[in-house]
């Protein structure tokens, strides 16, 4: 997995928790066909939910920082 | 009262299933799951490596040589931790006396449940299902009248196993099984007692006690009782463990390391990582342990007693910086670690000088800020020169609360 650390826009669907649906990435739009895990981590007192999501294709990691309302795009494959 | 039953869970392959689970690319590959130091070995290994010979403890090339298509899986503690707390949440749906054993591992005791979850094979298949759906991994296992059977049981059928050993059907079990299967029986403790004529749990639970006694001392009865299936030790929920006996941190360095500058910073970073954590839970030790661990596994350990009850890093510090400073280095150094321990709880004195209250306070502004912005944001320059952060490893005494709660990323 190569590491990204970069800021990016997300649709999600904030229904029964949090689902990631697209994502906006170097001006492509990615949809998200799966989540593949979830797990929760805390950098301080900050609450990060972290996604496993693939397109299809490619996997990545997605943040959800729940304090700053933030989304990241953490690592691809 | 009910007869006592206890579930033991363990959690098949855990890493590496995690590993599978977040990656559909790797679901039924070999995979190993590996720390991120440049040494590092194999902390789990999925099943589909496993069948190649594949082993946790396995250095990288070992591990390649034993299986080719090995795909190495840097570990995500964080990862782990939270899906441990999660099954943990899952197992309190099902009894509030849950004991964390492991960051895999988990006892429950399911002592009369059975009109609300119904037999223990249903209560089993149901704690199965909810693992499985909530999170997509499986688990065995074992239900006994105590814990010693219930992890014997549970390492009996691997993976996604259900094994039950019942008082009646435990004799039976007992009487061809080596002794080194029993938990809490290792290689050594299984040769000495080879040389005894001891081989099988039968044997073992016959031996005269005051032979065992005389050979062992005071675990020679506990011995013959293990022999029998027998065993007292209580489940010890969570938020209930006995208080730490010692606080401490070690890493393995990215290379051996001779120069003193360079492991007196590795020294002040685990004296900072050791006092905050103590700070976090209110706790003082008042002797310090500084280890060093040689290229060829020789470990040196030494501690100091110090005058009073501290969790001042600086303290601490200076203290791990005596040992070393008295100490001639064999050779370059491998792993370092340091430890406060005859631990005492709460505030046992005011700082007399006002120094020492200044001290203090800084402390306590470091430690709001770390734990409100994450660790080592305000902390000391000198641990900046050289120290590059690496995931450590999940220590066996991992719990998911207290001071064992070990923030290891």
């Amino acid at each position: 997995m190569a590491t990204i650390k970069e800021s990016i826009k997300v649709v999600a669907v904030f229904d029964n928790g949090i689902k990631p649906a697209k994502f906006k990435w170097k001006n492509r739009v990615y949809k998200v066909e799966e989540i593949a895990y979830t797990w929760v981590s805390r950098d301080g007192s900050q609450n990060i939910i972290h996604f496993s999501v693939t397109d299809g294709a490619t996997l990545f990691e997605l943040a959800y920082n729940q304090s700053t309302m933030k989304w990241s795009l953490e690592q691809t494959a | 009262m009910k007869a006592p039953l206890i579930m033991h869970i363990d959690m098949n392959a855990f890493f590496a299933s995690v590993e599978q689970r977040s990656n559909p690319e790797l679901r039924g590959k070999p995979i190993a799951v590996i720390g991120s130091a440049k040494r590092t070995v194999v902390t789990t290994a999925s099943y589909e490596a496993r069948r190649f010979g594949v082993k946790t403890g396995m250095n990288k090339w070992e591990a390649r040589k034993a299986c080719p298509s090995l795909i190495f899986v840097i570990g995500d503690n964080q990862k782990y931790i939270d899906t441990s707390v999660r099954i943990l949440a899952i197992l309190k749906d099902f009894s509030p006396r849950i004991e964390a054993y492991s960051i895999d591992e988990a006892f429950v005791d399911i002592s009369g449940t059975g009109s609300l979850f119904g037999s223990p094979e249903t209560l089993a298949a149901s704690i199965k299902d909810r693992i499985r759906k909530d999170l997509g991994l499986t688990c065995s296992i074992g239900i006994a009248p105590n814990k010693l059977l219930a992890k014997l049981a549970s390492d009996m059928k691997k993976p996604d196993g259900l094994v039950i050993i019942t008082e009646e059907s435990k004799a039976a079990l007992l009487r061809d099984l080596p002794v080194g299967e029993l938990w809490g029986i290792g290689p050594k403790l299984t040769m000495h007692l080879g040389a005894m004529g001891i081989r099988t749990c039968g044997q073992l639970g016959a031996f005269p006690e005051s032979i065992l006694r005389e050979r062992f001392g005071i675990i020679g009865e506990r011995l013959k009782s293990m022999g029998q299936g027998m065993d007292a030790s209580p489940i010890v929920p969570m938020g209930e463990e006995e208080e730490a006996k010692s606080v401490g941190h070690s890493t393995t360095l990215p290379a051996d390391v001779s120069d003193k500058a360079v492991i007196r910073r590795y020294i002040l970073k685990l004296s900072e990582m050791v006092g905050a954590r103590a700070r976090r839970h209110n706790l003082k030790g008042r002797k310090v342990s500084l280890t060093l661990r040689y290229p060829d596994f020789y470990t040196f350990s030494t501690q100091r007693t110090l005058p009073s009850y501290t969790n001042d890093t600086h303290s601490i510090y200076m203290t791990a910086l005596n040992i070393l400073e008295a100490q001639r280095l064999r050779s370059a150094v491998r792993l370092i670690g340091v430890s406060i321990f005859d631990i005492a709880k709460g505030s046992l004195q005011m700082p007399l000088f006002e120094e020492d209250r200044k001290k203090e306070k800084l402390l306590e502004v470091m430690d709001s800020l770390n734990m409100h912005f994450g660790e080592f944001t305000l902390t000391w320059g000198t641990i900046f020169e050289e120290y590059e952060s690496e995931a450590g490893v999940i220590s066996p005494a991992w719990r998911p609360s207290g001071v064992k709660m070990v923030n290891v990323k």
